[in-house]
This record gives structure tokens, sequence and C-alpha cells, in this order.
């Protein structure tokens, strides 16, 4: 199991925006491991190493990590790079988690960014959002069809995501306004977030009903932002944290774990090839989480959820896949008010991905969101008021099939 | 800084790249298709039928060579509909992109769905067909649309 493991700080560039033409990508790294250190009494010199990761290709500059290494002190330390897509945040924090749990290291740094307006991310979105490549995934490429099994990507915006989408609400007996009315509220939630990128203070179910449909039931409203950004986060081992006198205010890590399935369909661990709303690997995944952080039941002693939801209706999916709600419980539950930063569950008191999509960083964001929601430090109002023993934290990369999940609580597991 | 950040003109040339896919578990299903006939590959060991079918079990990991044809009717699964172009400009006539899984089959196919008139009404776990080009010549668009029945 190793030892036990702090986030004693997250910082952040700044406010999340569309385009930064003024700075490159180590300009912008820089000012978040500085905002990281800046909140602790630690100098570049007490980090023994980095891991870094953003999205490959995203950005117009392959292996930036190669250049920016000094910008955020690496020379003469170990820096270790790492990307698995949408989960790059969340990948990249767990192995500087590993790195100190191991004992190899006592202190380490996590930084995650992208900076979208660099490179054309939404050609690699469009794999995402345009069925072209689920079909190829699914059955090959083949160039000579018009609008036969393999054409589908031709003629118009259509995708995975939207398969899922309908296949959630067809589950949860759901419609099309549940996703409207989650979707207002990531929004209006985001402007209680000052990092946070479209902040829309009061956004209503009607403001996003009124954006139009990309490919039913998703509408532009339901879609995440293209953002620049960048996070960085210190990990520390118990003994570090006790020397540093940094006992109060930090994360500890009770429980972590990451799962990957089939490429098409994110199903393909038990049972049948289903679609993608069964997301059986992260189920899988949070049950050996909870487990391993002693949660016995995640619906009482778990206060905040932070989960990675690129497309609106997976913030009504996720919190029922984390075993947060019954299945199909999720919309019933938004419509009482339980998803509120002042409701029975908060999900993404940070406004979440669909609000703000810096596509490397994003996956840990959720990681650093839930850790200032345990330490009570998260600014501008979206702070939940009620006591937070632990908080889970998610995220969602690949095409459907890669997950990874992570308790934070006040206390540490004892060892 | 200042200045903003230059930007660089260049190219990126494809070509010289390769890609390979598993030629051996297309290439059933797509010889299948000229005969109008559906084939998957079964798995002797937990009876996972693959259509279009790989070579090795996802599963269990083993080789599988047992070739099984399904029916040509199956259950309309998860669906969208496309009512915008690329460019997010709305279309005149939109069309339907769905899964489907064939009576038989574990796995799901993709195709365009027909056979509506107005998409509000289709649901999942509507019954479907398989509708076939006028002449098949052993090609993935061999196999048209689905069509509810």
């Amino acid at each position: 199991m190793g030892r036990n493991v702090a986030i004693i700080s997250v910082g952040y560039n700044g406010r999340f925006i569309s385009k930064r033409p003024d700075i490159n990508i180590p300009e912008l790294i820089q000012p978040a491991v500085n905002n990281a250190l800046g909140k602790t009494k630690l100098k570049p010199e007490h980090i023994d190493a980095y891991v870094v990761g953003n999205m490959h290709t995203f950005e117009g500059v392959n292996q930036p990590h190669l250049w920016a290494s000094d910008h955020f002190n690496g020379s003469g330390k170990p820096v270790m790079r790492i990307a698995t897509g949408g989960t790059t945040g969340a990948s990249v924090y767990q192995a500087a988690y590993y790195h100190v749990a191991s004992g190899m290291y006592d202190v380490v740094m996590a930084i995650g960014w992208e900076k979208q307006d660099e490179g054309d991310s939404q050609v690699g979105l469009m794999g995402i959002l345009l069925p072209e490549a689920f079909s190829l995934f699914h059955f090959g490429p083949d160039t000579s069809s018009d609008r036969g099994i393999a054409g589908l990507g031709g003629g118009g915006s259509t995708g995975g995501a939207a398969f899922q989408a309908m296949s959630y609400l067809t589950r949860a007996n759901a419609g099309i306004e549940h996703i409207d009315r989650v979707a207002a509220l990531m929004r209006s939630n985001a402007a209680k977030n000052p990092y946070a990128h479209l902040q829309q203070p009061g956004c209503t179910e009607a403001d996003i009903a009124g954006t139009p449909i990309i490919s039913y039931p998703l509408r532009f409203g339901h879609t995440c932002p293209t953002s620049c950004g960048a996070i960085a986060m210190i990990l520390v081992s118990e003994e570090k944290a006790k020397k540093f006198g940094l006992t109060d205010r930090v994360a500890w890590v009770k429980g972590l774990g990451s799962g990957t399935s089939d490429a098409t369909t994110g199903n393909l661990i038990e049972g049948q090839i289903t679609d993608p709303a069964e997301q059986q690997i992260c189920k899988i995944t949070a049950k050996k989480v909870y487990s391993m952080a002693g949660i016995k039941d995640p619906r009482k002693d778990i206060q905040v959820a932070e989960v990675y939801s690129g497309f609106s209706h997976q913030d009504l999916m996720w919190p029922e896949r984390l075993g947060l709600f019954e299945e199909g419980m999720a919309p019933k539950i938004l419509d009482k008010g339980g998803y509120a930063i002042d409701g029975e569950l908060p999900i993404n008191p940070s406004g979440g991905v669909t609000s703000t999509n810096a596509i490397g960083a994003s996956a840990m964001v959720r990681v650093g969101e839930a850790a200032l929601q345990v330490m009570g430090l998260a600014e501008g109002g979206h702070q939940v008021k009620r006591k937070i023993e632990n908080a889970v934290a998610h995220g969602w990369g690949g095409l459907f099939q890669f997950v990874t999940i992570t308790v934070l609580g006040k206390t540490p597991v004892k060892k | 800084m200042t200045q903003e950040t230059r930007i660089i003109e260049s190219t990126w040339d494809l070509t010289a790249y390769q890609f390979k896919i598993e030629a051996d578990a297309l290439s059933l299903f797509v010889k299948g298709l000229k005969d109008r006939k559906i084939l998957g590959r079964k798995c002797g060991t937990c009876g996972t039928v693959y259509v279009p079918g790989p070579t090795y079990c996802r599963k269990c990991l083993i080789d599988i060579d047992q070739v099984v044809e399904v029916s040509q009717e199956g259950r309309l699964d998860a669906f969208t509909v496309s009512l915008a172009d690329v460019r997010g400009k709305a279309v005149d006539n939109p069309f339907i992109s769905c899964t489907v899984k064939l009576d038989g089959s574990d796995s799901f196919l993709m195709g365009v769905l027909e056979g509506w008139t107005d998409w509000r009404s289709v649901k999942e776990g509507m019954r479907v067909k398989v509708v076939w080009k006028d002449v098949t010549q052993g090609a993935l668009a061999d196999l048209s649309h689905f069509q509810l029945i």
C-alpha cells in the first residue's frame, strides 16, 4: 500500500480562457507552479521530482515538456511526462502519488496543462464528437462507401457521445430537459469559481435549451469549451507534512485507482458487450478505490464529487456509475436540488468540465478541486459549506475506456 | 511579454504514415456481405458472438475461429439524430445514425436508420432489419442501412 501521501497545495495559472496568444506553453505553466509554491513555504529546491502531462498533439507543439522543464525548475531532477487522453491530468497526479507513496521521493510536483489555441484540438475532438472514429475502431477504414456503415462521418456531426447520451436517457427514463438543467447548473456554479472558463451567473435551463442541437440529444450548450490553462499540485509524504507543520489544511489521498476497457463501447470486462452508457469499468474501479479508502457506503461517506464530463449528460451518468446514486436516480436527485453546492451531494461545485476544459489539466483539476473542498480553500463562493470528510474525483479519457478515480479525505488512512 | 506569439505556417504529410488494421477479422465480414450474409465469430469458451468478428476473444484473450451467421433482424440500441452539418448549419433532411444489436450477436453494428417519418417517434428497443444495396460486391457499403420493421 505504500506511505500516506497528502496534497498540500493546488495552484492555477489564473482563469482558464479560450486564447492566450501573448504567452507560450512554458509561460503558461510557470505561473501555476509559482502559485502552488507560493501557497506554501516551499521553494523550488524543495521539490524532489516532477510528473507532468498534457494531451499529445492537440497543441501545435510536440513534446512541450522538453523545453518547459527549465521553466518549472526541473533541471537536474527527475521529470516524467504522461499522456492518457482525457485522463492525463489524473494519471499525472496518480504517478506523482506513486513517487511519494513508494518512498522514492518525499516532495513531488504534478503539473497538467493545455494550450489549445496553438493547435487545432477540434480535429482531435472530432474523433469523439463524430462517429468516424467510433466506426473506424469498430470496422476499420473504408473509403469506398458513401452512407453505408463506414461512411457515417461525412454527413453530419453525430457521435459517440450522442449515442451514449441517448442510451443514458432511455436507461434513466429521463429527457433532454434534464441535460439542459444540469448544464445550466454547471455554468452557474462556474460563475462562483474565479478560475472557471464559461462563467454564466444564474444560467437557466431555458438559456441552454435555446442553443442549437448538434447531434440529438446533445446541444451546443451541453458541450465543453476548449480552454487554455495549467494546474500544479504538490504532494508530500506524511513525515514531510508533519515536518513542514502542514497537517491541518491538507487533503489526504485515501484511495485511488484506474481502469481501462474497450475503446468503442467502454464495456468489455464482464457480461455482455453493451452500449457506452453502461460504463462497467467505472463501477469496478470505484468499488476498488472505495475499499482502499475504507469507504463502506459512498452515498453516506462522501460529501462532494468532481466528475469529468465533457458532455452534460455525463454529469448525470458518472455519479451513478461511481455509486453515489442508484442507477437512474440522478435526474430525480437533480430535480430535487441535490446537485447544488448546498444540496444533498454537491456535484462539480467548480462548474465541471462542461464549463472549463483544458484537456491535459482537466482530470487533475477534478482532483485539485476535490482537494480544495477538503481543505476548505475553494475560492469565490463555490466552497461547500457543510463538513466534508471525504471527496471523490473522477477522470474519463480515451474514447470511452479510461477511468481514474481518487478519494481524498480530511484524515489519513491508518497504516 | 508584450509581443504576441509568432505564428509559423507549416504542412504535415500524412502519406508518410501507414495504418494497419486487423484484416482477417474484417475480411470475413466483408466477404459475407457479397452473399448477403452477416458473419461473425463465436468464442468457444464464453460463447460471445462478435460481429464483425475479431480473430481473438476480447474477454478470454484466446484465438477463436468458429464462424457463425447471425440474423438480419435486430434491436435498435442507441441512436443520434443529425440536425446540423459539421459546421453547425441546420440540415434540411436530418438523418439518424444508430447502433443495432442483431439477433444472435453480442456486439453491435453501426448504420443509418430509415423507415421513420418523425425522428421524435424513434425509440430505443424498436425492431429493425438490414437493407442491402441492389448490387452487393463485397464491401462495407453493401449494407445500405437499417429499416424500422
